[in-house]
């Protein structure tokens, strides 16, 4: 993970990109314009546009290999640790461009928490967990972490289960509760935008369904956008859908439009189970 | 987006394209035999018939049967399939089209019944039932073409043939009551063929809610309740 | 069920035999130094009986006592060609060595004689043997106690029983007050004495400095004065002290009849093994062994404790784990995080593994040219003018020595932490990074934590490799007899730039340097079992240590 030389690639200037979908009546938490993005020669992502509306759940669906979670990993610089990823284009958080050299990474990603599809708690204790953020943050006072964490773990629906239990590890807890603690560890920082990338596939059906009311509970607080594999999980959960193919956008709109009546027969065909 | 008669095939899984046919070709074939039980109540009050009449009594019962069928598959493609977007639109009107046509039945019935009880009193046909009667039928035939073809020009043109039909049921009736004022030996006689006319009418709105429905799976808007104008614009935009 | 030789080659059977059989010499190689050690180190503190014989020589018969100590088959030849008149059938004769100790009055406390020519052989009650501070064992009979040169107890006149029951009560009176002697020379009087060493560094730190005024002066000289002082006090007290263990002594025959008279002050015990109960000499045993441990060494370190040397190897380990483990681990770190994936590092990578081939003596004479001449002398004169021209740190010494084994050892617990560091898997660094940390807060808070069982293996294997190194050591800073630890009631009590003695050495020189071989030999051996013993504590330890934080991180099995 070390840094090395960019490479030098050609970048087709005259691209025309087409026009993001005009949302009304929604605030914009995250502003995509004219994004593109290589992997060394290979384009991933193709002039995408979009505007995230804020305190809204948009997911982000499509095939295997589409760039939706390489799209998700952009808005909050992920994509900074993969070598030869060179990223075009701006995205802005709150009117400021995040890919300015000025910008703090560590910051932003404090302003963009982000969930992984594997639960991933840190071997230590449930509370530290959880405190984790806060630490970095230079707060130190105890009572400061103390109530932070327990609303933190109150807004993810595991305070119940988990206050006896503060003190041991985070590894003996389930698959389930492993992943609301990772929510309530990055929502403890209250961030703007929660990314959520494919948070449920490795949990049961009960455990995803649980994600999926704590995500309802979560939206009217933060921005959340969720990349799935899951369709019937998209439809439930979101308010506006993205659909991606091949690193191109192909159809961005409200959800209940885009599952019973989409504009591109793309999407329809891939709502429908018919491409492959 | 484009419709055609392959929109709703060609699933990755087949199993789902064969269940999505079924309930098709199960719709189509209880239309085929709505329209046969019309044709014959129709032809009986026309031909003074009872055989026909009571056959299209009858047939009713098949139809009920083929209605909680094609009831129960619909549900069983919801619960199994989760369809979305058109798919689901083709099971959502499917399941309110077997309504309306399953009422068209009822309706027909009802039509024989009379049938049956005027031929016994030995009433004369009458002129507006057998228009009326004819320009239902066809209604309900385009409105099924409309669906089996995905024919939203057509079942425009069915919406537009309600409007008519209901004109024409008003004049009849018009007549129907003027002709009671005057001879109130009438009354029995015409009550029967208001009944019989208020069916036919019943079976046109149920015509044109099925024309609806196919506009509705078209194009993905719900037009039962909008005016002419606003269903042409659908249409032809 | 037999199965066709082919059959059973292919099923893989043989090299299962190999292998359970090369893991098995291994085995009994391993458990036979062990035993061989410890037969030989352990049998040294056992008490074994004295026995009186008659020596036939020729046709001279002398009186012998002493501990058999050893025994071996002679050839025959060999004898018959030194003089001795053998039959000629017989091929080879057995002869014994006995201690006899006294080797103030005969001058070899070792004798081999022929068994045969040993004549009435009794484990008479009345012999006892002695440890004294100098000239090694006594072996005799007692005769009487003395005070101020008058009997207060003999055997003629209050028998056997009595004697020695006044013997003990008088030696175990002497023993305590040597005790309090030793406390106020090593102790009182050695912390005045480095009171006066800092007084005096002071007055010539000024006059380096031109700053020695009057006044400066003055008070050096009332601390002096005070100190002085105390030294007459305390040598008041040692006065008293020193005639009063003086007072009594013991009167003796030894072997070939003459009488002897050893002052009690010189003797650390007596006892008599022929009357011992089997439980007695067990209870002697363990205090022999609790001495081995703890006390330090006499007689050039032929007898005695070698707590000292254990001090020494242990602090140095400890010391030198300290300095390795943070120079390791950010050197690991720096490799495989921070430092480009290019040509220098592939370099930098190859010079630390070969670091690890290089000769441990080549790292003794580094330690010596860099660290103590160059580094010591450059601080010897920042920092420690004054003391010049006796050197502080310019001088081998405990913090050169630890330094230049971690040295020898960095390969290792470099190589084991970029092991370990590898293995944590991405996810928990991204989800580190995707909370807002920065890379150096993700690596500290959550990367090294999970690494730190790897780092304990690097350590464990620095320490292992760093106990059994000798030859270095020798060079820059272990000496034969220290004389002081280098942990101290002194301010600052860590004396780093003092010498030390370490286990390892020990051996060495015991086994090969000292003047009298034999009585050394089985302390060689009780000194080598217990190096052994003291590295596989440090091993368990730190083994058990890394278990425990592996059970804590155990994230990385799932």
């Amino acid at each position: 993970m070390s840094p090395t030389r960019q490479p030098k690639i050609s970048i087709k200037t005259t691209e025309r990109c087409l026009q993001p979908l005009v949302l009304s009546q929604e605030t914009i938490a995250v502003e995509v314009k004219d994004l593109n993005l290589y992997y060394g020669d290979k384009q991933a992502l193709n002039c995408i546009n979009m505007s995230i509306p804020r305190h809204r759940v948009t997911a982000f669906i499509g095939p295997s290999g589409c760039g939706k979670s390489t799209l998700l990993r952009c808005f909050n610089r992920m994509n900074d640790l993969v070598d030869l990823c060179q990223v075009r284009g701006i995205i802005s958080l709150e009117g400021k461009d995040i890919y300015d050299r000025k910008v703090d990474v560590a910051e932003l990603r404090r302003r963009v928490g982000m969930v992984f599809q594997k639960p991933n708690p840190f071997p230590k204790s449930v509370y530290e967990n959880v405190a984790y953020g806060l630490r970095i943050q230079g707060i130190r006072k105890k009572h400061v972490i103390d109530e932070a964490v327990e609303w933190a773990l109150r807004s993810a629906a595991l305070w119940d289960e988990v206050k006896d239990r503060l003190q041991e590890s985070a590894l003996g807890l389930s698959g389930g509760q492993q992943q609301r603690l990772v929510i309530a560890r990055s929502i403890a920082v209250k961030p703007a935008v929660l990314l959520l990338d494919e948070p449920a596939s490795a949990l049961d059906p009960i455990s995803t369904l649980k994600i999926e009311q704590l995500i309802h509970e979560l939206k009217d607080r933060f921005t959340i956008v969720i990349v799935t594999h899951n369709m019937q999980q998209a439809a439930r959960v979101s308010d506006y859908t993205a659909f991606m193919y091949m690193g191109d956008l192909i159809e961005f709109g409200s959800t209940d439009d885009l599952f019973t009546n989409p504009h591109k027969k793309q999407t329809e065909d891939y709502i429908t189970g018919r491409y492959g | 987006m484009e419709f055609d008669k392959e929109t709703h095939s060609e699933h990755i899984s087949t199993h789902f394209d064969a269940e999505l046919e079924q309930i098709k070709s199960n719709l189509m074939a209880m239309g085929g035999l709505v329209e046969q039980q019309l044709a014959d109540a129709l032809a009986a009050l026309a031909s003074r018939d009872a055989l026909l009449a009571e056959r299209a009594q009858k047939s009713d019962n098949k139809i009920n049967q083929m209605e909680i069928t094609i009831d129960e598959e619909c549900i069983r493609i919801i619960a199994r399939r989760q369809p979305a977007a058109s798919d689901l639109r083709l099971v959502v009107a499917i399941s309110k089209a077997n309504r309306d046509l399953e009422r068209v039945g009822d309706e027909t019935c009802r039509i024989a019944r009379y049938a049956t009880k005027m031929l016994r009193e030995d009433v004369p046909s009458n002129t507006e039932v057998r228009h009326i009667g004819r320009h239902v039928s066809e209604m309900v035939r385009n409105s099924l073409t409309a669906f089996a073809r995905y024919d939203t020009e057509l079942a425009y043109q069915v919406a537009r043939e309600d409007f008519k039909v209901d004109e024409e049921y008003k004049f009849a009736m018009r007549a129907l009551v003027t002709d009671m004022m005057e001879e109130p030996r009438h009354v029995a006689r015409n009550m029967n063929i208001i009944w019989i006319l208020r069916s036919l009418e019943r079976i046109g709105d149920h015509a044109c809610n099925i024309s609806d429905h196919l506009i509705y799976l078209v194009k993905g808007i719900n037009v039962s309740h909008s005016s002419l104008e606003q269903i042409k614009e659908t249409v032809r935009e | 069920m037999k199965i066709g030789l082919r059959q059973w080659v292919a099923s893989g059977s043989p090299w299962i035999w190999l292998n359970g059989a090369a893991v098995a010499v291994c085995v009994f190689m391993v458990i036979g130094i062990l035993l061989l050690i410890a037969v030989r180190g352990l049998g040294h503190f056992w008490p074994s009986d004295i026995l009186l014989a008659q020596y036939q020589i020729k046709d001279r018969s002398s009186r012998i006592i002493g501990e058999i100590v050893d025994r071996e088959q002679v050839d025959a030849q060999q004898l018959r060609d030194a003089g001795f008149v053998i039959e000629n059938q017989i091929d080879s004769l057995p002869r014994v060595l006995l201690k006899v100790g006294n080797r103030d009055v005969t001058g070899t406390d070792f004798i081999w004689v022929l068994g045969e020519q040993l004549r009435q052989i009794q484990y008479a009650t009345y012999l006892f043997a002695m440890e004294r501070r100098e000239w090694g064992n006594f072996y005799g009979i007692l005769h009487a106690v003395n005070e101020s040169g008058q009997p207060v107890a003999t055997n003629i006149d209050d028998g056997d029983a009595v004697v020695w029951q006044v013997l003990k009560s008088r030696i175990a009176r002497a023993l305590e007050i040597r005790e309090q002697i030793h406390t106020i020379e090593s102790q009182t009087i050695g912390a005045i004495n480095y009171g006066l060493e800092q007084l005096r560094l002071r007055t010539r730190e000024l006059q380096l400095e031109n700053r020695l005024t009057a006044v400066e002066s003055a008070l050096i000289d009332e601390q002096r004065h005070a100190y002085q002082e105390q030294y007459a006090d305390l040598q008041e007290q040692l006065v008293i002290l020193y005639t009063s263990v003086e007072r009594d002594s013991l009167v003796a025959e030894t072997m070939d009849g003459r009488s002897v008279e050893i002052k009690l002050s010189k003797v650390v015990r007596a006892y008599r093994p022929n009357t011992m109960s089997w439980l007695d000499k067990v209870i002697f045993y363990f205090n022999k062994l609790h001495e081995f441990i703890t006390e330090e060494p006499r007689e050039a370190n032929t007898e005695g404790g070698i707590f000292p040397a254990i001090f020494g190897t242990v602090m140095m380990v400890l010391l030198m784990s300290v300095l390795v483990t943070p120079f390791g681990v950010i050197a690991a770190v720096y490799l495989r995080e921070y430092a480009r994936q290019g040509t220098l590092n592939r370099l930098i990578r190859i010079s630390v593994n070969n670091l690890a081939g290089v000769p441990s003596i080549v790292y003794g004479v580094f330690g010596l040219g860099f660290f103590i001449y160059f580094l010591g002398g450059n601080i010897d004169q920042l920092f420690f003018p004054e003391a010049l021209p006796a050197p502080t740190f310019g001088t081998p010494g405990l913090l050169w020595a630890s330094l230049t084994l971690a040295l020898l050892t960095v390969p290792v617990v470099i190589v084991a932490t970029e092991e370990g560091l590898s293995r944590i898997p991405r996810s928990f660094r991204e989800a580190s990074l995707a909370l807002g940390a920065t890379k150096a807060e993700t690596l500290w808070r959550v990367v090294l934590p999970m690494s730190t069982p790897a780092i304990m293996t690097g350590v464990i294997l620095a320490v292992a490799r760093a106990a059994g190194e000798v030859a270095p050591l020798m060079l820059v800073g272990v000496v034969k007899l220290a004389p002081s630890l280098p942990v101290d009631g002194n301010y600052p009590f860590f004396h780093l730039d003092r010498k030390f003695m370490h286990l390892g050495f020990h051996i060495y020189d015991v086994g090969f340097q000292s003047p009298n071989v034999e009585a050394a030999r089985p302390l060689v051996y009780a000194t080598a079992l217990l190096l052994v013993v003291i590295i596989a504590l440090l091993n368990f330890s730190a083994v058990a240590i890394r278990n425990r934080l592996r059970e804590k991180y155990k994230t990385l099995e799932n």
